[in-house]
């Protein structure tokens, strides 16, 4: 072998590692061998060589599935795994939706037995009285009438904002906090409001508004952006007052400044439901004589 | 033909059969399949130039393969792993592209 072949000599040491991964894309073995065929080696028989190309090229393309198939695999386990996820989500609240239907029916029989027993007497039909104006004020029974929905959102997320990373810095200064919704509730109350709900979530006397994490709670049920509140009283009344408030004016310059949507609405029909009847944990209820207390399970009369 | 035949092949008989391969093997197979698709640019690119030999191609395939993953295994055991397949790669694929550049000039005159 006399002649060097193109590619084949030591490279010089001067040349960088990434011009010697640039320049030498072909392996210089291919063009040593075709040298020394050129100096007239015996070649080998043709049909050997063509059944080893041909057998590497299957593991080649046997490779190539194998691995294509692992990756396709790998995928579709993990959108079981998600699906599956979903389908329990989806089922269980199904069955927590199922059993605050049933809720309602068991405490509505309860609710009309009880009627139907307490009518029957004088103290009874009192008590009934004391009993329905106690459930109106303690948020426990279904009400409807006119007022004012105050609608609370998120600001809109900038369109030049990286979704992924960039949020940390406006992170909670474009958002609803439980502090908004507590402050709008508040004023409403102390405008005049006979009933107040958050998307659906009634508040009763002891009803929570609390932030964990990124959701608001309402009675420990979480609420999503937008926020819709909504209040039985007076439109007209609950509304002027509602606007005259200093928090509910320093929150309008706030949602202002922030982005945040804070509009409100006259509804002509509103219908809240009953909150969660609360549990009193420390609380007994005073039993006077001969009256029957609501919680009591033996009513007298 | 012949071996864009085996290819064929390869790929029918890897989907059909659909072979499992040992878990401790699996995190080397995209590796594996970067360094033979280098191996298989390289063959067709010598072709054309019309230096092609077999025994160089059955060589530097296997070669390629075994070296990639044992980089990678390796660079596992450093823990490194990561970094080096991407290292693996980027050479790869650089040579790749310079191969598949050759080749279009091969084909395309241009």
């Amino acid at each position: 072998m006399t002649s060097t072949p193109r590619g084949g000599a030591p490279r010089s040491l001067g040349a960088s590692l990434l011009d010697a991964v640039l320049a030498e894309t072909l392996d210089p073995a291919y063009a040593q061998a075709a040298a020394a065929r050129a100096a007239g080696r015996p070649e080998r028989p043709r049909w050997r060589g063509r059944a080893l190309v041909a057998l590497t090229m299957s593991i080649a393309g046997l490779l190539m599935a194998v691995t294509y198939d692992q990756a396709a695999a790998g995928a579709e386990g993990r959108e079981q795994v998600r699906e599956a996820l979903i389908g329990d989500i989806d089922r269980e609240s199904s069955v927590s939706d199922d059993l605050q239907d049933q809720l309602q029916d068991l405490s509505q029989e309860v609710t009309s037995t009880r009627d139907e027993l307490l009518a029957a007497s004088a103290v009874g039909q009192d008590a009934l009285d004391d009993l329905d104006r106690a459930e109106q004020g303690s948020a426990a029974v279904r009400v409807t009438g006119p007022g004012l929905l105050v609608t609370l959102a998120n600001a809109d997320p900038k369109a030049d904002e990286d979704p992924v990373g960039g949020a940390t810095e406006d992170d909670g200064r474009g958002r609803v906090r439980d502090g908004d919704l507590q402050l709008v509730v508040n004023a409403l109350w102390s405008a005049g409001a006979e009933a107040v709900s958050i998307n659906g979530q009634r508040l009763g006397p002891l009803t929570a508004i609390r932030f964990a994490g990124e959701a608001v709670l309402v009675d420990f049920k979480p609420v999503t952006n937008p926020y819709e509140i909504t209040a039985i009283g007076d439109p007209d009344t609950l509304a002027g007052r509602f606007l005259a408030s200093p928090e509910v004016n320093a929150l309008a310059v706030i949602s202002e400044t922030y982005g945040l949507r804070f509009d409100y609405a006259r509804k002509d029909e509103l219908t809240l439901p009953a909150a969660s009847t609360p549990e009193l944990r420390i609380a007994v209820p005073e039993v006077p004589a001969g009256d029957a207390p609501a919680t009591d399970p033996t009513p007298g009369g | 033909m012949i071996p864009i035949l085996g290819l064929a092949a390869g790929v029918l008989l890897g989907l059909f059969f659909d072979p499992t391969v040992p878990l401790w093997l699996q995190p080397y197979l995209p590796i594996a399949v970067v360094a033979a698709l280098d191996a298989v640019f390289g063959g067709f690119r010598a072709r054309l130039d019309g230096i092609f030999d077999a025994k160089v191609f059955v060589i530097s395939f296997v070669s390629n393969v075994v070296v990639a993953a044992l980089i990678v295994f390796l660079g596992d055991q450093l823990g490194v792993g990561a970094q080096l397949s991407t290292a693996v790669v980027v050479v790869l694929g650089i040579r790749i592209f310079g191969n598949a550049a050759a080749i279009r000039r091969h084909v395309f005159r241009a």
